[in-house]
């Protein structure tokens, strides 16, 4: 909304510099985002909330000006005429679309130029003259806010208006010479044969006022503003009138306005008004419901010390009548343009907003501890985050919206994201079920950028078709990390990912041995590179390197990348429990190592599993800790076998082993080995 | 026999002087020190002595046993010294170290945790929500009524899903944190101050300033009581926490439908310094968050008793602040996430 400092003066006396008026009327909620000079004139651009219709034009600033300055405010008397009281052929079918229309006839009007003084107003405002009638109507809507339309009578047919929604099909060139396509959700103005304007929002170009127009109808209206605002956003079109009319204009001014507009037209284009008349249910005197408060609340609201005068003095300047029996109890009744003052905030607003939030007291209460606990799974959260950061892994956060198409390229087409009506775009059209394809884009992002070596994760969310749930994601691509003292670099691999989810776990206090990995058919990894993750029998998760032709759909420049996808609602509901001491062994432990070819059918993690299990049987000691330590593959071995070394703790709680008797323990667990689960010792 | 010992001085001294490993060293005791060396040569001669030349030769030997001893110490770790430096290769100690990498938090993470982390010392408790959301919280509960003009600022991202709560209406992606102020109420009972952060989402077309999805922070605090004074005070006691003792702030009436009276915070730019500036738009003032008592439509929408409770609410844009904070000047480079970014913060 922009408002002419010039113009603004013919109502108030600005009585303070340009800049202190900027500063003032901001802090007053009525921000000034630009300062403009325009000819002899300074515009201020103001940003007016949607709850202000009232400030949408001159006269409602300078209400404002008057309270913030204190000054006293000048509108321009409009005195009521009385017109012929012949009537308009007026039908309104939509009584909901449009509360009220006055018409007016104005007969042999002179179509001519526009005044200086008029014009330079409305060219400090940026519009630009037509004609004026136009231009009278432009100036009107400025000055009051009542959006008002003239029609060249003798082109409407049949002489008549008829208010109501348009038929399927029906089109209307509108002044800005586009034809539009209507339907029934659009309210018009009509003649006996078409559509002339589009109700609130614009006019049509055939019933327009030109010099050739002789005689005019004068519309001013009151319509829906929830119709108005919808046909604006259907029809792609927001205009000075709709603008307005969808905030809400004032109801008395649909009478005003069109009474100060005839008055102009008379002065300034002669002609005479031959009939004029108001059709529908519009009242156009109306009072809003009063609101009693007293300074007392007031003052609790705000924690301040003001007094009734003060109050009473600023309501007043902004058109509210103030009524008050005692000095503590007001009763208020808001002026009918202020539809937005409904309750006590709102007066409170008012008074404060003009006294400036800057000038009231300020305290810093002391909480009191709420009864809502912490939510829990921010700390737990924070626990993974930190662990993956300190494995040197960073945090990324990535757009949850992918597409279908990229979902396909992941080789998760069975996925159902949950789709967006309205998508920004097609890229973004729905909410994504994996993090593959958003790690996957910033990975390819990174290499194409020069970055190779990329140790990320998220701690995102999935959305499934029934919830969102919180999700873990780590990708990993690249070197290691780049250490000089290396031969050669060491290129990340499967073991690196899940070293670094098992890091995590245990970091977390979540034990090692509920924790199983076993393999996976996902297709989205390469075979024989995937697997399960799996918690107290329930799959929480997958890990392995991503198949290459992913990479290659993703436009990733690149051989082997590792994913992993980690259910975190079920980590976090995994009981950790508060850590046990146990106490430091007492006694020195012998170390013991265990050769063996294994047949690839056969995983070390069964292998590890009855190791541990049969550990807890020995005589007069147990296993304490047991450490894979190498694997081979090559010509000393079988084809069909690896060869895989564990290395074994043997400790006692009573006493220091004797090295024959962890030996000849060891000696038969090798061959109970050998026995059960068919391996070599080498 | 007689022991000429100023000569033996002599030699002991040339010869000791002659000393440079720790074999040398050992020869060199054994010479004087050794079972056949030469101070027992001189004990063993003694017998043969006259009375009055054995003390006064004893004497000679035992100094000059001393002597030899303190020699052999003092040569020892002499040559210790020098052994320990000629075994050690000579680092270039400013060769740069091994280092392990090093993970970041996301900038946008570390800047929500010190944001909330300030609120949680005043007495604040975090709380969560879901991004997918009704109607019903992101706006009636909002006092944001369907077709109102106030809803063009939240424009929002609806879903094909439909609310299984409410025939006819879908689910949307929240366009704002407040919802969660919906839950909370509906939840618990006052007194409470929580702060919520999260993800929300809006259509706007991806430039330097606006994201489709962005993160907000959202507090609240309900209790009998609570006055506009105190939102001034817990306000700018984070803005001073937040942004420095030295900035100045001023709080700019506004409209949002679920606070009344509603303002917005500015800080003075801290760029320029309240000059004029570029990034403050010429103003001299930023922008950095909305907030208001809650309006009484919303304790009505959560079935509070009718003027039991105040509250004040507020909230503010992550990203804003960590472009203002950090001088970032382009909101899409949070989730480009190219490494050389991350690895900054």
């Amino acid at each position: 909304m922009k408002i002419s400092i010039k113009w603004l003066n013919d109502y108030v006396d600005v009585n303070v510099p340009i800049e202190t008026l900027s500063q003032r009327l901001t802090m007053a909620g009525l921000e000034v985002e630009k300062i403009e000079k325009v000819g002899g004139d300074t515009v201020f651009e103001l940003e007016i909330t949607p709850n202000r219709p009232d400030c949408l034009n001159m006269l409602g600033l300078a209400r404002e000006t008057s309270a913030i300055l204190n000054v006293s405010f000048n509108p321009p008397k409009i005195n009521p005429v009385a017109y012929p009281k012949k009537k308009c052929d007026i039908t309104i079918d939509d009584n909901e679309g449009c509360l009220g229309y006055i018409g007016a006839l104005v007969e042999n009007v002179n179509i001519g130029k526009t005044p200086k003084d008029m014009l330079a107003r409305l060219n400090a405002l940026g519009l630009r003259s037509i004609n004026n009638i136009v231009d009278i109507t432009n100036f009107v809507l400025l000055e009051t806010g009542q959006p008002l339309h003239a029609f060249d009578y003798d082109k409407l047919a049949g002489g008549k208006i008829v208010v109501r929604r348009a038929s399927k099909g029906e089109k209307i060139v509108t002044i800005d010479d586009v034809e539009r396509e209507l339907d029934p959700s659009i309210l018009v103005i009509a003649d006996a044969e078409r559509p002339v304007a589009i109700a609130g929002v614009m006019g049509g170009k055939e019933t327009e006022v030109t010099a050739s127009t002789k005689n005019i109808l004068l519309e001013s209206a009151y319509f829906d503003p929830i119709l108005i605002r919808r046909a604006s956003r259907k029809l792609g079109l927001s205009t000075d009138s709709s603008y307005r009319f969808e905030r809400g204009v004032d109801k008395e001014m649909v009478d005003t306005g069109s009474v100060r507009a005839l008055g102009l037209i008379l002065e300034l284009a002669q002609g005479a008004v031959l009939a004029r008349s108001m059709t529908g249910a519009l009242k156009t005197k109306k009072s809003l419901k009063k609101i009693l408060i007293s300074l007392d609340e007031i003052n609790h609201h705000i924690g301040a010390k003001l007094n009734t005068a003060k109050c009473r003095t600023i309501l007043k300047k902004l058109g509210f009548s103030v009524q008050s029996d005692d000095r503590n109890h007001f009763k208020i009744q808001p002026p009918p343009f202020r539809e937005d003052i409904k309750g006590k905030p709102d007066i409170v607003e008012e008074i404060i907003r003009i006294i400036g939030y800057d000038n009231l007291p300020l305290t810093v209460p002391s909480i009191i501890m709420s009864n809502i606990s912490v939510d829990p799974r921010r700390g737990k959260r924070d626990k993974i985050a930190r662990n993956l950061c300190s494995q040197g892994l960073n945090e990324v956060i990535t757009y949850t919206m992918i597409n279908q198409a990229e979902l396909d390229r992941a080789r998760q087409h069975h996925l159902a994201g949950q789709k967006i009506q309205n998508p920004l775009t097609q890229d973004y059209e729905m909410m994504r079920p994996t993090l593959l394809p958003s790690l996957l884009s910033i990975l390819r992002n990174n290499i194409n950028k020069g970055q190779k070596n990329v140790q990320f994760f998220e701690l995102g969310k999935i959305y499934l078709p029934k919830k969102e749930q919180e999700t873990l994601g780590i990708l990993l691509s690249g070197i290691k990390s780049i250490d000089w003292r290396d031969e050669k670099p060491q290129v990340i691999d499967y073991y690196d990912l899940k070293g670094i989810i098992e890091n995590m776990f245990l970091d977390y206090h979540l034990d090692l041995k509920e924790v199983s990995f076993e393999i996976s058919d996902e297709e989205y990894f390469c075979v024989g590179q995937r697997a399960n993750i799996i918690l107290k029998n329930k799959r929480i998760g997958v890990l392995g390197q991503i198949d290459e032709d992913i990479l290659t759909d993703f436009g990733i420049k690149r051989t082997q990348a590792f994913f992993a996808q980690i259910d975190l609602e079920t980590v976090y509901r995994y009981k950790t429990e508060c850590v046990h001491f146990i106490p430091l062994p007492e006694y020195p432990s012998v170390q013991r190592d265990i050769s063996l070819a294994v047949k690839k059918d056969l995983s070390a993690g069964k292998i590890m599993r009855t190791l541990r299990e049969w550990g807890k049987t020995l005589d007069g000691m147990e296993i304490v800790s047991m450490r894979f330590i190498e694997k081979y593959e090559g010509e000393k071995i079988a084809n069909d076998c690896r060869g895989y070394v564990f290395s074994l703790q043997y400790q006692s709680k009573k006493q220091t082993l004797r090295d024959d008797d962890v030996s000849c323990a060891h000696k038969k667990l090798c061959e109970k080995l050998v026995e059960h689960l068919s391996v070599i010792i080498r | 026999m007689s022991w000429n010992f100023q000569q033996i001085q002599v030699d002991v001294q040339n010869d000791a002087d002659n000393v440079a490993s720790s074999h040398e060293l050992e020869a060199f005791r054994i010479k004087y020190l050794g079972k056949k060396g030469l101070i027992p040569k001189i004990y063993a001669s003694m017998g043969i002595l006259s009375k009055e030349e054995r003390p006064l030769v004893g004497k000679n030997a035992n100094d000059l046993r001393n002597h030899i001893s303190q020699i052999l110490e003092g040569k020892k770790q002499e040559i210790k010294q020098k052994e320990k430096l000629s075994t050690r290769e000579d680092l270039d100690v400013t060769i740069p170290g091994a280092r392990a990498n090093l993970g970041h938090r996301h900038i946008l993470t570390q800047t929500i945790e010190s944001i909330c982390q300030i609120f949680v010392q005043m007495g604040f408790v975090i709380q969560e929500g879901p991004e997918i959301e009704t109607e019903f919280n992101n706006f009636e509960a909002l006092n944001i009524p369907i077709d109102h003009p106030s809803r063009d600022a939240f424009d929002t991202f609806y879903l094909e899903t439909p609310d299984p709560q409410q025939k006819e209406r879908y689910l949307l992606l929240r366009s704002q944190t407040s919802p969660g102020q919906i839950r909370t109420m509906q939840q618990y009972d006052p007194p409470f101050a929580v702060v919520i952060p999260g993800k929300v989402y809006r259509p706007d077309a991806v430039d330097a300033s606006h994201s489709f999805m962005f993160h907000q922070i959202e507090g609240l605090y309900v209790a009998r009581d609570v006055k506009m004074s105190d939102l001034k005070g817990l306000l700018t006691v984070f803005c001073k926490k937040f942004f420095g003792n030295d900035i100045k702030m001023r709080f700019r009436p506004h409209f949002f439908p679920f606070t009344e009276p509603s303002a917005e915070v500015d800080i003075s730019c801290y760029i320029c310094g309240g000059k004029g500036c570029s990034v403050c738009g010429r103003k001299g003032w930023l922008e950095i968050m909305g907030c208001g008592m809650v309006h009484p439509c919303v304790f009505e929408a959560v079935n509070y008793p009718k003027g039991k409770y105040t509250g004040l609410a507020f909230g503010l844009g992550v990203e804003r602040i960590a472009m203002l904070k950090h001088g970032i000047h382009d909101i899409r480079i949070f989730y480009e996430n190219d490494n050389r970014f991350l690895n900054q913060f």
